[in-house]
């Protein structure tokens, strides 16, 4: 119970702390709107000769769609901001609270994330009626079934990139694990479906971590069918268990070797 | 009863070195080279409960590893640490509930929300029931004279103000010990003053044990009984504050400028000429032969007098002259 309040209380501060950032929601918008209406266009342009990999025109606009959101929406600062905390200092006072870092990092962010999803989320509904129209076969009653994998995606995201971060306690200098991170989840699914990949290269992502942030929700909203759920719903959630324990691991193994800066 | 407890404490960090240049940039880049820094070298020392102590020293002396390690954030090297019967590094939760922290330079509320909020937030992670949270909060707002500034974004508030804030938001959980890491840097005088009599009411009206580290010895001689001087990881002096401002914190530097011309100050007893101008003149008083009120008295009789500055001398000079003073008196390390 007590920890139901503590971790409420950071994402209900962190919710309302979002709320202070509009205009930079503003500006998002632009942008979301630019990436996709270029997206758009050149799958448009793709698409005159028929379908590719089975996805028709509309489907991968909705896709492009959903996994903007995902990257817009679920943007989180974590790793640039415990590169700062650490730097600066500032980490002093995260680190001698009673409360497990770890989640309270998640539920800090979390508040942000929901804010921004609310937002983009809206957007991409309204872009893509307006690009392509409603999706086909789309069915209502399947959209939660979508929000739970869109969740997942989310938590192992935020819980492997929160791994990284923490390696700023120990190297100096720590960019280059999250720019290998971050380039492997967007051409394994976010940018394009993992249906586009060569079938060795599809079939070697799927036993990776980085589609299920993207491509599973994305897919799962553009195609639904139970098979496709019962298969990517559990391995999503061995990677969520797997990459919050990654974090776990990692504040254990390198907390001891923080060096203190700043003061 | 102690409520802190530091036995041969000591950290070490290791850092990249590099020679100046490209060649330098080269080398290290094919052979990176280290060096073993050690931030706090073997340092014991005790607190009793309730007392205020100060812990001071240059920048880099030190006294932030200290804290850190005290509070279970850095873990040590080597020695051992007990606060409040509590090893920092096995039970650093459980001492949390127990300890606040102030680190002066950096803030602990959420910058675009009023402090209230950061209040709310700091009162559920801590488990403060809500009505014991909401009594604790007007306490706090009466004796650090916050009123409306709870309703303040903090990014609207002044430096002076933020930081009653920060120190009122450390005491929320009722902490037992309260370390506060250069609390007054930054600060105009009087809010500096202001300060350090809401530390010593703290500790007067909550029986709040004190620990306090700061490069400036105002905070020392106004706020504490008893000081540790701590420059490059090593204890330099361990003293009550009495016997140090009689020993060493005996000279303020007095800056005056007249509105004239003046002619050669002929200088009583006590005073030293340290720099002289056409209208002004930096002097060195001895407080142990001639008090600053005196001498601001002397000086306002004499006529003329635009603006005043009293000041003390650096701390480095402070600790330079302890050095010299154990070396004469054949020291070779601090028992």
């Amino acid at each position: 119970m007590k920890s139901i309040r503590k971790y409420g209380a950071v994402f209900l501060i962190s919710l309302q702390n979002a709320f202070q950032y509009r205009g930079s929601v503003l500006g998002g918008f632009l942008f979301y709107t630019l990436f996709v209406f270029i997206f758009f266009s050149l799958w448009h342009a793709i698409y005159q000769s028929g379908s590719v990999a089975g996805y028709s025109l509309r489907q991968v606009v909705w896709y492009l769609c959903i996994t903007e959101l995902i990257v817009f929406g679920a943007k989180t600062d974590i790793f640039a901001r415990m590169n700062e905390e650490v730097k600066s200092g500032s980490i002093a006072y995260q680190l001698n609270r009673p409360y497990n870092y770890v989640f309270y990092q998640f539920f800090h962010a979390l508040g942000g994330m929901v804010f921004n999803i609310l937002c983009y989320g809206l957007l991409a509904i309204v872009l893509g009626l307006a690009m392509v129209g409603p999706l086909e076969k789309f069915n209502l009653a399947t959209a939660p079934f979508v929000v739970l994998s869109a969740l997942l995606g989310l938590i192992i995201n935020f819980f492997f990139l929160l791994a990284l971060g923490l390696t700023a306690f120990r190297l100096e200098e720590n960019l280059a694990v999250f720019l290998v991170y971050q380039k492997l989840v967007f051409m394994l699914g976010m940018f394009i479906p993992l249906e586009f990949l060569p079938d060795w290269l599809a079939a070697a992502a799927r036993r990776l971590p980085f589609p299920y942030v993207a491509w599973a929700p994305a897919r799962l909203a553009v195609a639904f069918s139970w098979d496709l759920f019962l298969e990517v719903f559990p391995v999503q959630l061995l990677w969520a268990a797997v990459s919050i324990l990654f974090a776990l691991l990692m504040y254990r193994l390198n907390v001891a070797a923080l060096q203190g800066h700043g003061g | 009863m102690q409520a802190i407890e530091a036995k041969g404490l000591q950290k070490n960090y290791r850092t990249r070195v590099k020679a100046e240049g490209f060649r330098g940039s080269l080398r290290a880049l094919v052979r990176p080279e280290y060096r073993l820094v050690k931030a706090v070298d073997n340092i014991s020392f005790t607190v009793e409960r309730g007392e205020i102590i100060a812990f001071i020293g240059p920048n880099g002396a030190g006294k932030s590893t200290t804290i850190k390690m005290l509070t279970g954030i850095l873990h040590p090297t080597a020695g051992t640490v007990s606060v409040l019967g509590i090893d920092p590094v096995k039970e650093r939760t459980r001492l949390a509930y127990r300890i606040g922290t102030v680190f002066g330079q950096r803030s602990q509320l959420w910058f675009h929300l009023p402090p209230m909020d950061s209040f709310l937030l700091l009162g559920a992670i801590y488990d403060v029931e809500s009505r014991t949270l909401r009594k604790r909060i007007e306490e706090l707002t009466e004796l650090f004279a916050l009123g409306d500034l709870l309703q303040i974004p903090v990014r609207k508030l002044s430096l002076g103000q933020r930081i009653r804030c920060e120190v009122a938001a450390s005491l929320l959980h009722n902490p037992e010990i309260l370390f506060l890491d250069e609390p007054t840097i930054g600060l105009d005088v009087v809010v500096k003053q202001n300060i350090r009599e809401l530390i010593l009411r703290m500790n007067r009206e909550l029986g709040t044990t004190i620990f306090l580290t700061s490069h400036d010895t105002g905070d020392v001689e106004h706020v504490c009984r008893r000081a540790i001087i701590i420059d490059r990881g090593k204890i330099v002096l361990d003293e009550t504050v009495k016997k140090l401002k009689y020993d060493y914190l005996n000279r303020k530097l007095i800056a005056v400028r007249f509105g004239q011309p003046q002619p050669v100050l002929a200088l009583p007893e006590g005073i030293t000429l340290l720099k002289a101008g056409r209208a002004a003149a930096r002097l060195a008083v001895d407080t142990r032969v001639r008090s600053v009120d005196e001498v601001m008295r002397w000086l306002v009789n004499r006529g003329g007098v635009a603006d005043i500055t009293v000041e003390n001398p650096p701390l480095e000079e402070t600790i330079a002259a302890i050095f010299q003073q154990r070396e004469a008196a054949g020291y070779e390390e601090h028992p």
